[in-house]
């Protein structure tokens, strides 16, 4: 997408809400740049380093929580604590994280998934936040139209600050090391890439990103509780977002997840969510066996023109 | 000139298997070692020792003056070690340049992206890969990934290079091309060679001094012409016949 | 005190054979396939649910069997030719996507059954159920006992096949090293297909002993899981003994552990192990 294209589409939706738009379209697009955050951040370590994380809803939920906790307890604005959930959740990152990061490939992928079934399961216990009950998040008596417009521009924000991180990284010091580390961990070591450390930034950046999208979704929906804030489903939609949309690139699965999110919103309208997700769920086998590289690969491929065989020759040696 | 490295009683064990017995040598600045032996007497392990991927179980190892073990990898090439590997290992997503880039980020440190690949491409060309800079890894030969390899080794800085079994499956004329290779980074980069080889032609010809290895022990270390001369090294490995057919 | 501990150490051994062959066809799988097949505890949720069904129209559960193992057996071959060998030609990683592949499929199985039978806990009532056998001073639950002993026969049969029969024996060959089998001849792809087979159908078998002992909801696969890992990982990949014993431990000490803290926290528990485990010794306590 060109420098262009791209300020325009920003422009228009910087706009929007006071263009007369009314509930229901912002509400879709507020989730779309939450799945749009969750997709991104996702990718930063499992894209980018091939960890993939089964458990992000872990650090989701904790963004949640956080706000949640800070709301009930202290009367502070998930608007100006969102932050804090994100922190939360980097910090939580960091510390289960480190040991988790120790291992590879299925082990990784197994672990973190029930490092986010565990998180539920003791949450669900905890008195402070609610426990099964769950937690009572109540809006300002706001009209809906303005609570609707704060909550598109804080997620919007938010989607933002995760897209410029993911452009960063990516394209910088840390986006090489990182995809070193994904090809060969050992052969990256082999040359200097301190890959604890890499994996480490990148797993609390992403999970940072992710807390901080929790913080301000947990707000939006009011009533929290361990079964939705930390739901499986969520990390695995994650996965798919960025899987579908190409997890090679950080703009990648920004598509995904606005694929993601007009089929879920199709679907649920028409055959309710149970069938809903049989439906990911089985997109998601589809996606990983046909469609490894992602969508947007496909997509910039069709867009070039048909290039001249490559300028390399067969073989490759001077002496 | 003193020595790069020191490898000093080092053993290694894995599970009831001993690897290494003691290994003892030197490799001396500004020249190139080499380190033959039969399959299974401990070469590669001796590699990943120097590169921190395993730890000895005794003994010690010192670059420059200063103890390796115990540091991790990617330390170890920071410090001014790289090495490439009997199957060539380049990050097989990303592109040539990319990959020597990655080195030069991390293994010299520089801090942005345009500057090391830049860089990238310099070393590309000076190991003959001018053509595929920019390619994909996919593009290349065996050689070429060879190249490559050596490509990124370079680009990360060290003074001392580990080469494991770097002319294997090279033609003729690929084996001389990296033979004259190997020997401008000695006379021009001015970085120590360590290299584990079985094409005994290279290994004669190009280095100063041999290591042999058999069984995990070092059986004789000396000039080439002492190596091939001697009758415990002709038994195990050479074979008897060695020199006359060559 | 000694009478509980007794008897929560009995029943966990009786539920701990249940794991064992749920870790067992997971462990073929993974060993033989290299493929990760995280839907195996949903198959097995989903075969407790055809249990469920057939009981309501009056089929005990141990006669459906006759139905589950045969269905399963050719579900797992099926599986094997129409979705993991297109799936590994194009793989790169074979672990790694069908870990995902297999993840969405379990969602996807997880959310039909709620779809058709409700998200709430099921349970399978029998003409046994409720009674016990005395065995001293202990009292064996009868279903427990008839679940245990459902496992315990079919890993016998297992054992036996893969230890005394040919096929049996090609399918431990690709076990252990898959290439070397192929040197010897051996048909990889259909001894591959036969281990998936026999693998869902123990998938099948365990899902009917579950429902004779638990309750199930959709969802319980999750929980499963869990087992199916501890065991797994316990036991090693490659051992069937490995499971057995595995099960065995992972069944008592839930069980036993049940006494000491709250039921509520068993949960977190077994992740906490499990995590441990992973961290500690990802490849297994027993050796192959």
């Amino acid at each position: 997408m060109s420098r262009a294209a791209a300020a325009g589409l920003l422009a228009v939706l910087l706009v929007l809400p006071w263009a007369g738009a009314g509930e229901y379209p912002l509400a879709l697009l507020y989730s779309t740049f939450m799945y749009a955050t969750l997709a991104v951040a996702w990718n930063i370590i499992g894209g980018f380093a091939g960890y993939l994380s089964f458990g992000h809803a872990a650090f989701f939920g904790l963004g949640g929580y956080a706000t949640g906790f800070l709301l009930v307890h202290a009367g502070l604005s998930p608007f100006l604590t969102a932050p804090v959930g994100g922190v939360v959740a980097a910090v939580f990152a960091a510390l289960a994280g480190y040991p988790c990061l120790r291992l590879r490939g299925p082990y990784f992928a197994v672990v973190t998934m029930i490092l986010g079934l565990a998180v539920r399961a003791v949450v669900l216990n905890l008195p402070w936040t609610g426990a099964a009950e769950g937690l009572w998040m109540t809006l300002p008596p706001w009209e809906p139209l303005a609570a609707r417009r704060a909550f598109y521009y804080a997620m919007l924000a938010i989607a933002l600050v995760t897209a410029w991180t993911g452009h960063a990284v990516r394209h910088g010091k840390m986006g090489v090391g990182l995809e070193a580390i994904r090809e060969d961990e050992d052969a990256a070591q082999s040359i200097g890439v301190p890959a604890v450390r890499l994996k480490m930034s990148a797993l609390t950046i992403s999970a940072g990103l992710t807390g901080l999208a929790g913080g301000i979704y947990a707000y939006d929906r009011s009533y929290i509780h361990p079964d939705f804030m930390f739901d499986l489903h969520l990390s695995v939609l994650a996965v798919l977002m960025a899987l579908l949309g190409g997890r090679r690139s950080w703009a990648g699965p920004i598509l995904g997840a606005v694929v993601v999110r007009l089929v879920d919103e199709v679907l649920t309208v028409r055959v309710g969510t149970e069938v809903a997700r049989i439906i990911f769920g089985l997109g998601l086998a589809l996606v990983i066996v046909l469609l490894p590289e992602g969508l947007l690969p496909h997509l910039m491929r069709r867009r070039r023109a048909p290039r001249p065989p490559a300028a390399v020759p067969a073989a490759v040696v001077r002496s | 000139m003193g020595a790069m490295l020191r490898v000093q009683s080092v053993s290694k064990r894995f599970g009831g298997l001993v690897v290494l017995r003691s290994v003892s040598f030197r490799v001396d600045e500004g020249t190139i070692v080499g380190l033959i032996g039969p399959n299974g007497s401990g070469k590669t392990t001796m590699f990943n020792i120097i590169t921190g991927f395993h730890r000895p179980d005794a003994g010690a190892v010192e670059f420059a003056g200063r103890s390796v073990v115990g540091l991790a990898p990617f330390e170890i090439a920071r410090a001014g070690i790289a090495r490439t590997f009997q199957l060539v290992r380049p990050f097989a997503g990303l592109t040539t340049t990319d990959n020597v880039a990655a080195a030069v980020l991390y293994g010299r440190g520089v801090r942005h992206v345009h500057e090391a690949r830049a860089e990238a491409r310099h070393w590309l060309r000076y190991v003959g890969l001018e053509d595929a800079i920019d390619a994909p890894v996919g593009t290349l030969t065996l050689a070429g990934k060879k190249r490559l390899e050596l490509a990124r080794a370079l680009a990360a800085g060290p003074r001392l290079l580990l080469l494991d079994e770097v002319f294997a499956g090279l033609n003729p004329a690929e084996s001389e091309g990296a033979v004259a290779l190997v020997r401008r980074i000695r006379d021009e980069l001015r970085v120590t060679v360590l290299l584990v080889e079985h094409v005994m032609r290279v290994v004669m010809g190009l280095c100063d001094h041999v290591v042999v290895l058999g069984s995990g022990q070092v059986i004789a270390q000396g000039s080439p012409a002492a190596i091939q001369a001697d009758p415990q090294v002709r038994r195990i490995y050479l074979g008897e016949g060695y020199g006359a057919a060559c | 005190m000694l009478v509980q501990t007794l008897q929560a150490l009995a029943t966990g051994l009786l539920t701990g054979s249940v794991y064992a062959l749920l870790g067992a066809g997971f462990s073929l799988i993974w060993g033989v396939a290299h493929v990760i097949n995280v839907a195996h505890a949903a198959l097995a949720v989903g075969a407790a649910y055809a249990v469920y069904a057939l009981a309501t129209r009056g089929v005990d559960p141990l006669a459906s069997l006759a139905m589950v193992v045969p269905l399963f057996f050719l579900l797992g071959v099926g599986f094997h030719e129409a979705v993991i060998r297109p799936a590994a030609r194009r793989a790169g990683d074979l672990v790694l996507v069908s870990m995902v592949l297999t993840f969405g499929l379990a969602a996807a199985l997880e959310n039909a059954l709620a779809a058709v039978w409700g998200p709430g806990p099921r349970v399978v009532n029998v003409a046994y159920t409720g009674q016990a056998i005395r065995l001293g001073v202990l009292a064996l639950p009868v279903p427990h006992v008839a679940g245990a002993g459902l496992a315990a026969v079919t890993i016998t049969a297992l054992y036996l096949f893969l230890h005394k029969t040919f096929p049996g024996k090609a399918v431990r060959a690709v076990w252990q090293n898959r290439d070397g089998a192929a040197l010897c001849a051996v048909n990889l792809r259909q001894v591959t297909s036969l281990t998936y087979g026999l693998a869902i159908a123990s998938a099948g078998v365990a899902g009917v002993a579950l429902a004779l002992i638990y309750s199930f909801s959709p969802a319980t696969h999750l929980m499963w899981l869990v087992f199916v890992f501890l065991v797994v990982i316990v036991g090693g990949v490659g051992s069937l003994v490995g499971a057995v014993v595995a099960g065995m431990l992972v069944g008592a000490l839930t069980n036993l552990a049940t006494l000491v803290i709250p039921f509520a926290w068993a949960p977190f528990l077994l992740f906490a192990s499990l995590g441990v485990l992973l961290l500690w010794r990802p490849t297994g306590l027993f050796r192959r």
